[in-house]
């Protein structure tokens, strides 16, 4: 299975709930479940997140995608599976500040190569090798 | 995606979103490049969005930097004092220091060809628009134990800008009395305190008395904000001393202009914060501010301070893009800690997300409230928050109040006079110093509301005495004469220390005064 690679950054006091680590380098593959299951990455293999609050049902558990072919529906990787990944696999605390939902958590810009998500299709954006994606956070005051 | 069917038995069930914004994807206003970013339905390309929010800045900044408007439609910027910029590290507050920076303290004097000024150095158009500039940031850790101490990120974050001055100010310097005497210069050392009515209610009165102790002032700002019934009434709280500790500052420097980098997002969530915590009468000192109201100083030092908004326009959503393609550091917030809660954090949620799904309302919301005026007139102002105080509010108070109680026995207490005031003649009587009828509405509401949430359990006839107030609650600074009521009911003795005036003071021996001849 081909692997695409993605550099994720975070801005605004984001960075926080990320290790305070800024800049990530991530490779995923080039197609990953409709479910939002999270494959295996080769790159970063931080700890799960933690998180008091429940999970939510579509963030699952991890699931090797190479069990057998045709088990599950796949789709191109899109940036809906990315917030998913970044979720379970990056973040390390308080996950109801980053996402709610299927989305971003309201407060949180996306750029997807410098330009709003919006204009890209939000979550639905198939990401291409090499893609920078940004996400701030909006909430910290005035 | 709205869904319009069963999208498990139909895979064509969902229907498409709406794309959020309104024409093609090329910028609206140069119409050549794609766009980098949608505001309010609108697709701005990179190049076009910067001088935008630039524009918006300037706009509702250089109309209020002038004493006078006078009569040029473009008239020469000159501000009658110094600039002081509040900076607490946020978004807005970060982008604001950054765009005051770039348009007015950083910019170089149009030179000629030899590389010198153009009309010389001493030309008025390359004086600056301010005399001087300072940073004014509060530190609120002092407020909450656990919080960490952020003033040498914010001293960092400031130390790229040169020529700055940067002034530290921190949440307990409000109970300070040295602080107080700095930006004052009154040396008045002693600390009032608040003792509320036996009940928690402001019938009886919010009395003013002199603490017995004068605790240290981290120790007195933890004991104000313990003794506030809600965390309502807690953000208010710490909002209200943070704008005064910048105002007091701002003033006792000759400051003409306090800048503040509130955007129109959070100024929507403070506008409906404030109508919620009944602060309707004072709802236009959320845009703009003249500061002290009437502009009569009572300080002593400098004249009014104008507070302004200049990111009144751009929304949340904009500086946020502005402040990351412009590299602008946003010093964000460790997760324990929230100074906002209660109603001013549940709006916040609310326009937030309002904001996502309908950007365009923040700003109905922001023009609706700009056309509000108070509906009764001012008395003067309120002497916790120092802003109008709304006239008849005690009348309005007494015919819309029932006051109950579950527990007979205290509901009995509280329709019964005092007994310690009944053990003296009517003439004799104590004249509390009733702080309730100088306070605004929203202020009595801080001190005294209860949570609904709670269990209602019979409340302690113990008086919560000695909640120390802040520094500017001063009677004698308000004019009213000073009173001081200490009532001891342990073996029914009443006291009552009256502080009089010098006249007073003189009548009262005025029998055994020698003539001045």
């Amino acid at each position: 299975m081909s692997t695409i690679t993605v550099k994720v950054e975070f801005g605004g006091g984001l960075e926080l709930l990320f290790g305070n680590k800024r800049v990530h380098s991530i490779s995923l593959p080039s197609s990953v479940p409709t479910d939002g299951t999270i494959a295996p990455s080769n790159s970063e293999t931080p700890p799960p997140a933690k998180s008091d609050d429940p999970p939510l049902p579509i963030n699952g558990p991890i699931r090797d995608l190479t069990n057998g072919p045709g088990e599950a529906k796949t789709k191109p990787l899109d940036v809906q599976y990315l917030m998913h990944y970044l979720r379970t696999r990056l973040l390390t605390e308080r996950p109801e500040l980053f996402m709610e939902g299927d989305t971003v958590r309201p407060g949180i810009l996306v750029l997807i190569n410098d330009t709003d998500w919006e204009l890209e299709g939000e979550g639905a954006y198939e990401i291409s090798d090499g893609d920078d994606i940004v996400f701030i956070s909006t909430l910290h005051g005035g | 995606m709205a869904s319009c069917g069963n999208p498990i038995a139909d895979d064509g069930a969902l229907m498409p979103s709406r794309p959020k914004f309104d024409k093609g994807k090329y910028c609206i206003k140069c119409k050549l490049n794609l766009g980098n970013i949608v505001i309010r339905h609108a697709v701005y390309c990179r190049d076009c969005f910067i001088p935008l929010v630039t524009v918006k800045f300037r706009r509702a900044l250089e109309p209020h930097v002038n004493a006078n408007t006078g009569t040029s439609k473009r008239p020469k910027l000159k501000a009658s004092g110094s600039l002081i910029l509040g900076f607490s590290g946020g978004l807005g507050s970060a982008v604001l220091l950054d765009l005051v920076y770039k348009s007015y303290l950083a910019g170089h004097p149009p030179t000629d060809e030899n590389g010198d000024p153009r009309g010389g150095i001493n030309h008025p158009r390359n004086a600056n628009v301010w005399t001087t500039c300072a940073v004014c940031y509060v530190e609120v850790s002092g407020a909450f134990p656990e919080a960490h101490d952020s003033t040498e990120e914010i001293r960092s974050t400031l130390a790229s800008y040169a020529n700055l001055e940067f002034i530290l100010l921190r949440l307990e310097d409000a109970f300070d009395a040295s602080w107080w005497c700095r930006v004052t210069g009154s040396s008045d050392m002693s600390q009032l305190a608040l003792e509320l009515g036996k009940d928690g209610l402001p019938t009886e009165g919010l009395i003013l008395a002199r603490s017995s102790n004068t605790l240290p002032p981290k120790d007195a700002l933890r004991a104000f904000l313990t003794a506030l019934p809600t965390s309502t009434a807690v953000s208010r709280a710490i909002q209200i001393l943070i704008r005064l500790l910048l105002l007091f500052t701002a003033q006792s420097r000759g400051a003409s202009h306090l800048l503040l980098g509130s955007s129109l997002t959070t100024l929507a969530v403070s506008l409906i914060s404030c109508v919620a915590q009944g602060g309707g009468h004072a709802i236009r000192e959320e845009f703009q501010e003249h500061w002290p109201p009437g502009s009569s100083s009572r300080i002593g030092l400098g004249g009014s301070v104008r507070v302004v908004r200049p990111l009144r326009d751009v929304t949340i959503k904009e500086c946020t893009a502005f402040a990351w393609w412009n590299g602008i550091r946003v010093l964000g917030r460790p997760g324990l800690m929230r100074a906002i809660a209660g109603i001013p954090g549940l709006t916040k949620d609310f326009v937030v997300r309002l904001e996502k799904d309908y950007p365009s309302t923040v700003s109905t919301i922001a023009r609706t409230c700009a056309k509000l005026e108070p509906k009764g007139v001012s008395v003067g102002e309120c002497w916790f928050c120092r802003r109008h105080l709304q006239g008849g509010l005690a009348d309005w108070k007494a015919r819309i109040s029932i006051r109950s109680h579950p527990d007979p026995k205290v509901a009995a207490q509280l329709t019964s006079p005092s007994p310690t005031l009944c053990s003296v003649p009517p003439e004799q009587a104590p004249q509390l110093p009733s702080l309730d009828t100088h306070l605004c509405y929203s202020c009595v509401t801080m001190f005294t509301s209860r949570s609904s949430r709670k269990l209602s359990s019979a409340p302690s006839l113990v008086h919560r005495l000695d909640t120390p107030l802040p520094r500017w609650v001063e009677s004698k600074s308000t004019g009213v004469p000073s009173q001081e009521a200490v009532l001891v009911s342990d073996n029914g003795e009443l006291w009552v220390r009256n502080q009089q005036s010098e006249g007073e003071s003189r009548k009262s021996i005025t029998d055994f005064l020698l003539p001045d001849h």
